[in-house]
């Protein structure tokens, strides 16, 4: 290593931005040719070149950080910013699909019958598994901010524990979910009201499913002895986002399954 | 009169003994005490056995000294040929799969019943 004067991270040149814009080159041409030609080929190498670059660009970081031992304070916290606005870029994406249902609720058309829901749909009842899921993800929150002081308080054991009840409490939200789509009496293609039902609770299904495999790695990388008490960004990152994921559900039921029904 | 630093103020303030023996709360997180001094042979105490667990040994001092070697050789490719054979594989699959999705998408836009 040769002696540096700054706490600055200086990079080794990297060819993962390179791969994986390819990879969303090769993602987005390969939908076009599932949907042309009914060909999976172009979509498959696609997926498989982004997860390769996904893997190894985390591992790169993960080396750099944990082995290298180039996330210094002032590194972290550029990381800290890079966190805070990409979260904030995910409120404003979902902010855009609450948009599309208080505008088309707030004022029904014609079309739906004047009213909310509209005629002909038999919305699900926020008392039964909704209300459930808010339970688990409120408990798994709990359970994160456990984890949270364990790991500060450099107590392994109950880190491990806690990390776990929050990772299989997300997983269970997920069944739940998977559950009330299969057997709810109504799809995406039911006009606005399955539109904006499904869009909105699709992805923030989808957030539920990244934040959870954002906690596995956690967990995996506790296993490994990655964190210290005083040093464990990419763990209060994954915290975040899951408190993020936690925030957007409760919105969304308040919004769209109490309200809305 | 007790002193603690004020975290919102960035000032010495006024507090009980307790607050300012133990300024976070309940119990004191980090350790105000300072590091041991590590000689270039380091002193080996009885107490000081590598942390076994469940989930096996530590091996982030190990894995440190590797990645911290200077062989000149860039973060993706440090591990050596497990490294070199996942970079080369994504950069075949990238790169192959990139010409294959250029005449791909060539190809599609000549239809041949215009």
């Amino acid at each position: 290593m040769t002696h540096q004067t700054h706490a600055y991270h200086m990079v080794n040149p990297s060819p993962w931005p390179l791969t994986g814009a390819l990879s969303a080159l090769l993602l987005t041409s390969g939908m076009i040719m599932w949907f042309h030609y009914n060909s999976m080929f172009l979509l498959m190498v696609g997926l498989i070149s982004m997860l390769l670059t996904m893997y190894q660009w985390w591992r790169d970081i993960i080396r750099e950080g944990t082995f290298q031992g180039h996330h210094t304070p002032v590194v972290q916290k550029g990381l800290r910013y890079g966190m805070v606005l990409f979260i904030l870029s995910e409120v404003f994406f979902f902010i855009g699909f609450f948009w599309a249902f208080y505008h088309s609720s707030l004022a029904p058309t014609h079309e739906l019958g004047g009213c909310w829901p509209p005629t002909g749909i038999h919305p699900l009842n926020p008392l039964e598994v909704p209300l459930l899921n808010t339970s688990i993800l409120l408990a798994s929150g709990v359970s994160i901010t456990w984890a949270h002081h364990s790991l500060m308080e450099g107590n392994r054991k109950q880190m491990i524990q806690a990390l776990t009840i929050t990772i299989l409490l997300g997983l269970y939200f997920t069944i739940l979910q998977a559950m009330e789509y299969y057997e709810s009496p109504f799809t995406i293609s039911d006009g606005i009201y399955g539109s904006t039902f499904f869009v909105a609770t699709g992805f923030h299904g989808l957030h539920v499913i990244i934040g959870s495999t954002f906690l596995i790695v956690c967990l995996l990388r506790q296993f490994y002895f990655h964190f210290t008490s005083t040093h464990h960004f990419g763990f209060e990152a994954a915290a975040w986002y899951w408190h993020f994921v936690d925030v957007v559900w409760l919105f969304l039921y308040v919004s769209i399954y109490w309200w809305g029904s | 009169m007790y002193y603690k630093f004020s975290g919102f103020t960035q000032k010495l303030a006024g507090s009980w003994a307790s607050a300012a023996y133990n300024p976070q709360g309940l119990k004191p997180v980090a350790s105000s005490e300072a590091p041991p001094i590590i000689f270039a042979t380091p002193t080996k105490f009885a107490s000081e056995t590598t942390s076994y667990d469940y989930a096996g040994k530590n091996k982030v001092p190990e894995l440190q000294k590797f990645f911290q070697k200077s062989d000149g050789l860039p973060v993706h490719l440090k591990h050596g040929l497990p490294d070199q054979m996942l970079y080369r594989t994504t950069m075949a699959l990238t790169l192959g799969g990139t010409i294959y999705c250029l005449i791909a998408l060539y190809m599609a836009s000549q239809p041949k019943n215009k």
